[in-house]
């Protein structure tokens, strides 16, 4: 056997790492392949989202959040929310109509399970073996919500109404089809007018038989990565089984018992991470009194007064190495990331929101002491 | 015609008979080895030292995780066990074995032989992989078991709680924790593979296995360096803690089918490589 001969072998791990490689790079691009489907125009396409109707629904959802906000030491791990806003989270869904459903974020070795059947709502740690019995009050024969639409209900003229609404911030469009959870998908895109704003835009993925979303991503004004994407990587139309939404708490798992005075409308208890859209993030209100929104659409800046920004170690150390600013309204602090901007001034008032720092002490200098 | 064509099944047959012979030697030959009935002893060891642990300190469940599930049911032995041993001793036992494998012959002087021997290179490898897949086995089989019994003897069992707040019987949770040490074993075959490349190109057995948990430890801090993330996915060990997923309602495969993908990765890269490098060897 001739030495060429002989290297010539080495061809076979070499490729095999090509092989490996190109699967693994190119394997969810092919996947991902722009469906067919009959154009449409966006208006029709939010008249459809409207008339949307499912009885229920299952499936896996996945977020990933990367606003690029500093963390801050020794204060994670408190705040659920927070916690859900950054990395990578993984969740099982169901839902089923009227009022049933259930969400299980899967950790790493363990599960937050939140569900309700419309009677009583659960929620479950399996880390801390806890599980929290809510009892909802009964339901009213009328739904205090207005559901039930009016009448003269036409999801035209309120898609209209709407686009021409947005229509001086806001540019809409339907840009294109994509497969989402293995579903064909319309992608409709909303583009802020201005620049003032870090949102570059705001893509929703629309199912093309139920006209459902099954996926929203919120791209940064700079960069190629997603802020923000939420979405379903699997989803079945089936009507899960009642028995999902039930929970019977185990042998060995604390139970507190909890309950929503009637007179009050029951908080939802389920928050499905939906609710993560381009106006989901506000500021941390740290006891300070309510915020105030100024400004308009995607330039809206969100004002809290008398917060007590000092003598908390971790947020001291995050403020000295921020920038230090000063305008017609005072001086103060600025943070930045990629998506959220954050102005605490000397007199203890922060300024926060998807905008650019400028945009901030704009605001700052318009806003009442 | 008809001579040849029996012939032709005689030499297959003696050709089977000779691989079936092979592996059967090799198996002997690993499972012969003191030290690796020492590791297997040591694993064995790893649910009755927690047990005892656990039950002398006599905590009730304050810790988190499967740890804290131990006292209320014994079952649980088995799954920390086989989650406390995936990090550090399952590794050094496949580390000891796969660096062994070619190197250990080659020290020996008896890869030369066999490199010689009609049985063929390919085979002989072949055969060298196929008992460290067994051992992988072996070792979390080891700890199951090990388990089961300490764990039954030490502790109430009983209906088996999920993560997601279910609730199984025995026979399911047993099933379920004999399906962890499975894949587990599986998830180890990625670094057996890394082990059997560096044995073959090495005569020095401690060296094909210093250099071999030398990777596992640079995978591992690669893994724990956040700024790393993108590469995370195509790590070794990144999916290693996806076992758990068995325990949810109904299992969670996704995790675990990346896992076994990036495993089979790695372990047809590497072995391809300890192939070449095999075959184009001198008999020196």
């Amino acid at each position: 056997m001739g030495v060429t001969q002989r290297s010539r072998r080495w061809l076979v791990p070499v490729t095999a790492v090509a092989v490996v490689a190109g699967v693994g790079a190119l394997g969810p691009v092919v996947a991902d392949a722009s469906p067919k489907l009959p154009g449409i125009t966006a208006q029709d396409l939010l008249a459809k989202v409207q008339t949307a109707k499912v009885d229920g629904l299952s499936g896996t959802v996945r977020s990933s959040a990367n606003l690029g906000l500093p963390s801050i030491p020794g204060v994670e791990g408190g705040n659920q929310l927070s916690e859900l806003l950054s990395g990578q989270h993984t969740a099982r869904v169901a839902f089923a109509t009227p009022d049933k459903a259930r969400v299980s974020v899967l950790d790493n070795q363990a599960e937050r399970v939140w569900t309700t059947d419309g009677k009583s709502a659960w929620a479950y740690d399996s880390s801390r073996r806890e599980a929290v019995k809510l009892t909802l009050p009964a339901r009213s024969a009328k739904p205090d919500k207005p559901q039930a639409a009016p009448k003269n209900y036409d999801p035209q003229a309120v898609a209209k109404q709407f686009l021409d609404a947005i229509d001086p911030t806001t540019k809409v469009e339907v840009s294109g089809t994509e497969k989402v959870a293995g579903r064909d998908a319309y992608k409709l895109r909303l583009v802020p007018k201005t620049d003032r704003t870090t949102v570059g835009s705001v893509t929703l993925a629309i199912d093309s038989k139920t006209w459902v979303p099954l996926d929203v991503t919120v791209m940064p004004r700079t960069g190629n990565d997603p802020a923000v994407e939420l979405g379903f990587s699997s989803v079945s139309f089936d009507v899960p089984a009642a028995s999902t939404f039930t929970f019977t708490p185990p042998k060995g798992v604390k139970v507190t018992d909890k309950k929503v005075p009637a007179t009050r409308q029951a908080p939802h208890p389920v928050k499905p991470p939906k609710a993560v859209g381009p106006k989901g993030e506000k500021a941390p209100a740290q006891r300070g009194d309510k915020p105030t929104v100024l400004g308009e659409g995607w330039e809206s800046v969100v004002m809290v007064r008398g917060v007590k920004t000092t003598g908390n170690g971790p947020v001291d150390q995050l403020l000295a190495n921020a920038r230090t600013v000063q305008g017609s309204w005072g001086k103060g602090k600025i943070l930045t990331s990629k998506m959220v901007s954050a102005l605490i001034t000397d007199d203890g008032r922060v300024f926060a929101g998807l905008v650019t720092p400028d945009t901030l002490q704009a605001a700052a200098a318009k806003a009442p002491r | 015609m008809s001579l040849s064509s029996t012939v032709d099944g005689g030499r297959r047959l003696t050709a089977g008979r000779h691989t079936l012979g092979l592996f059967r030697s090799e198996l002997r030959l690993v499972f012969g080895r003191a030290r690796t009935q020492a590791g297997l002893g040591v694993l064995a060891a790893v649910p009755l030292l927690i047990g005892i642990a656990i039950k002398l300190s006599g905590s009730d469940g304050d810790a988190e995780g499967f740890l804290g599930q131990v006292a209320g049911n014994g079952l649980f032995l088995i799954v920390a066990s086989l989650g406390l041993s995936l990090p550090f001793f399952l590794p050094t036992a496949v580390t000891v074995i796969s660096g062994e494998s070619l190197a250990g012959e080659a020290s020996l002087g008896t890869l030369r032989t066999m490199l010689t021997a009609p049985a063929g290179r390919s085979r002989l490898l072949a055969a060298k992989m196929v008992a460290l897949a067994v051992f992988c086995l072996a070792a979390t089989m080891t700890i199951w078991i090990s388990g089961l019994i300490v764990g039954f003897i030490l502790f109430p069992v009983g209906d088996v709680l999920l993560l997601s707040g279910t609730t199984v019987s025995l026979g399911e949770g047993l099933l379920r924790a004999l399906l962890i040490a499975i894949v587990i074993s599986l998830s180890l075959l990625g670094l057996a593979g890394i082990g059997l490349f560096v044995s073959s190109l090495t005569s020095t057995p401690l060296a094909a296995m210093a250099a071999t948990f030398g990777a596992f430890i640079v995978l591992g801090i690669m893994t724990a360096i956040p700024q790393l993330h993108a590469i995370h996915p195509w790590l070794l060990i990144y999916r290693w803690q996806s076992f758990a997923d068995l325990l949810r309602d109904p299992p969670y495969w996704h995790e675990i089918a990346r896992n076994l993908l990036v495993q089979g990765a790695y372990l047809v890269v590497f072995y391809t490589a300890a192939w070449a490098r095999l075959t184009s060897r001198d008999i020196t």
